[in-house]
């Protein structure tokens, strides 16, 4: 999956992206949602969602679901 | 009408009873009868445009009077589209059944459609819908200099932005036959809710000072030479039926640094958690989407000064804080607490313990003190996430029902009979409307949407047309109370009135106080 892909997605169900960049590393995109998720995306596809609102991003993109956010 | 008039409380990071002894001015001469209301109620749905739920309202200006240009979508390159482009992703949430397929949206004509239609997709009020883009460059993109021609070429959704629904069964539409709808209120601001949350309380755009040194450096956007819209990349799709527009930059902040799309506030609840060690009550600063604590003067502030008592009741905002949010219930949404983002207001003050409330979980504690008749003078009150009616995580039906359902509490309060309700929405969702909107200043008034004044003085069953934005809010706010009149209420009549528009109205159109 890539950011646009993971980024329509998320956005479709009303989670606005709010900020979307290069990795510190350069291997991918870190993408920050209004509900506080944030999706670290490598250029290999690989997926990974953070933060508080991880759960329902990682239910959206179907990916492993993440620890709870406080 | 008789309108406010008055010098501007200007800018000012001076210390609030300094500024306003030093530059504000009361408004002046309030309409006759305005004393009559002693009570403020403000709540503030989510994410509907005027036509995509009231276009069919009777002897209101819907749908039906719209011209065929204002009706038709142009592409990127400025022609007419020969069909609109499919809903890309489907037109239903994820996980709803049945589903309307991407597949199942194609081929629709260059017009509105109706989202329940039962010739059509059939999709009931109770269903949650795809989102779309509702940004600050982009509004203005789409309604293109009031021509609303280029919402689908420069949305993120294909077809979404010209959906509809047969809003007549609804709880609120009746409300709306037994009082007042307001026909030609518009956004306050352009694009989404965090900008027109701001415009609710502070009628300003918010600052972030020295972004170009800051975490938020890569979010500041790029625009063209019109400085009103993105610059749009070179691998942009030129045709929407190619799919999504690219810019080179579509930040949350103006090259000049003001903060026009979501960023998260600088104390909790807020999505972005406290830095490492620090004070739990504090969102990270460090994080690119932390907004500084605000300084300018709010509605609150003007309250305030006055000793006029007010609350924004939030619901779900103790739990949230409590136990972290939850989703589908109650999905609290941290850029919709605009008081939140103020050093006026940070944790620990007095000023928060005493303003900013929760309204409980569906509203419940915000419905007792309706009961109880224990409101103060003015009331915000912004239902959580699941009750806004917001596109893509919730659907209009249980916002309407419950927003209706408030209004029936509020008629049957110990204070009803000196009582003014307004319901509206903070924007229009990235949703066409067919109306332009009064040119104004560099901010707004955005896109056209509902606004019902509910009042033992409105007039009953009327469509009122006077020209209002979210700002004519406050202008009631500050005319009753005799408040200082907030700067950004200045500059936006001023520059409305230099376009040769007609003045923003303050409410009172709405209402016979004789």
């Amino acid at each position: 999956m890539d950011a646009d892909r993971i980024v329509a997605l998320v956005s479709a169900a009303g989670i606005e992206l709010t900020d979307r960049r290069r990795s510190a590393k350069g291997d991918g995109w870190s993408l920050s949602f209004s509900n506080g998720a944030t999706v670290e995306v490598g250029d290999d596809g690989s997926a990974r969602a953070a933060g508080k609102g991880a759960r329902a991003v990682a239910r959206l993109l179907d990916l492993p679901p993440a620890p709870r956010g406080r | 009408m008789k309108r406010s008039s008055g010098l501007a409380l200007f800018s000012s990071t001076l210390a609030l009873s300094a500024a306003a002894s030093a530059f504000a001015a009361r408004a002046a001469d309030p309409p006759d009868g305005i004393t009559k209301i002693e009570t403020v109620v403000v709540i503030f749905a989510e994410n509907r445009g005027f036509d995509n739920l009231y276009g069919h309202f009777p002897g209101a200006e819907g749908i039906d009077k719209a011209s065929k240009e204002s009706l038709e979508q142009r592409d990127r390159d400025g022609s007419v589209l020969s069909e609109l482009p499919p809903v890309w992703d489907g037109l239903t949430a994820k996980g709803v059944t049945p589903p309307v397929t991407q597949a199942m949206t194609e081929h629709l004509p260059n017009a509105p459609f109706t989202v329940n239609d039962g010739k059509g997709f059939n999709v009931p009020l109770s269903v949650a819908t795809h989102d779309l883009w509702h940004r600050f460059y982009q509004n203005q993109m789409q309604i293109n200099g009031g021509k609303n021609d280029m919402f689908v070429a420069w949305a993120d959704s294909g077809a979404m932005p010209m959906s509809n629904w047969d809003a007549s069964k609804t709880d609120m539409w009746a409300v709306a036959q037994k009082y007042v709808l307001a026909d030609h209120f518009f956004m306050g601001g352009f694009g989404g809710s965090f900008f027109n949350h701001q415009w609710l309380i502070c009628a300003c755009a918010p600052y972030y000072a020295d972004a170009d040194k800051n975490p938020a450096k890569p979010s500041i956007s790029v625009t063209d030479d019109s400085g009103a819209a993105l610059k749009i990349a070179d691998n942009s799709p030129k045709s929407v039926r190619e799919g999504i527009p690219k810019f080179v930059s579509d930040g949350n902040l103006t090259p000049d640094f003001y903060a026009v799309n979501t960023m998260q506030p600088p104390y909790q609840p807020s999505g972005n958690d406290a830095a490492p060690g620090a004070d739990p009550r504090l969102a990270d600063p460090a994080k690119p989407t932390t907004l500084p604590p605000q300084t300018e003067p709010t509605i609150g502030d003007m309250l305030s000064l006055k000793h006029v008592s007010w609350a924004w009741y939030s619901g779900a905002w103790q739990y949230t804080l409590d136990h972290g949010n939850h989703t589908p219930t109650p999905n609290f949404q941290y850029h919709h607490q605009p008081f939140n983002y103020y050093a006026n207001y940070a944790p620990g003050t007095e000023a928060r313990r005493e303003h900013l409330r929760d309204a409980g979980l569906a509203g419940v504690s915000f419905i007792q003190a309706i009961d109880d008749g224990a409101l103060p003078q003015v009331s915000f009150y912004k239902p959580q996430g699941n009750l806004n009616e917001h596109s893509g995580y919730a659907d209009i039906q249980s916002g309407d029902r419950h927003i209706a359902d408030v209004v029936a509490h509020l008629e049957k309060s110990p204070q009803w009979p000196h009582m003014l309700v307004v319901v509206t929405y903070d924007e229009n969702g990235g949703i066409w409307d067919h109306v332009a909107p009064p040119k104004g200043d560099r901010w707004g008034p955005g896109t056209r949407i509902p606004a019902i004044i509910i009042s033992p003085f409105a007039k009953h069953g009327y469509v009122d047309q006077t020209p209002y934005d979210t700002t004519s809010i406050l202008r009631f706010i500050t005319e009753r109370f005799e408040l200082p009149v907030l700067h950004g209420i200045v500059v936006r009549d001023r520059t409305v009135a230099a376009h040769g528009e007609p003045p923003l109205g303050d409410l009172t159109g709405g209402l016979d106080l004789n």
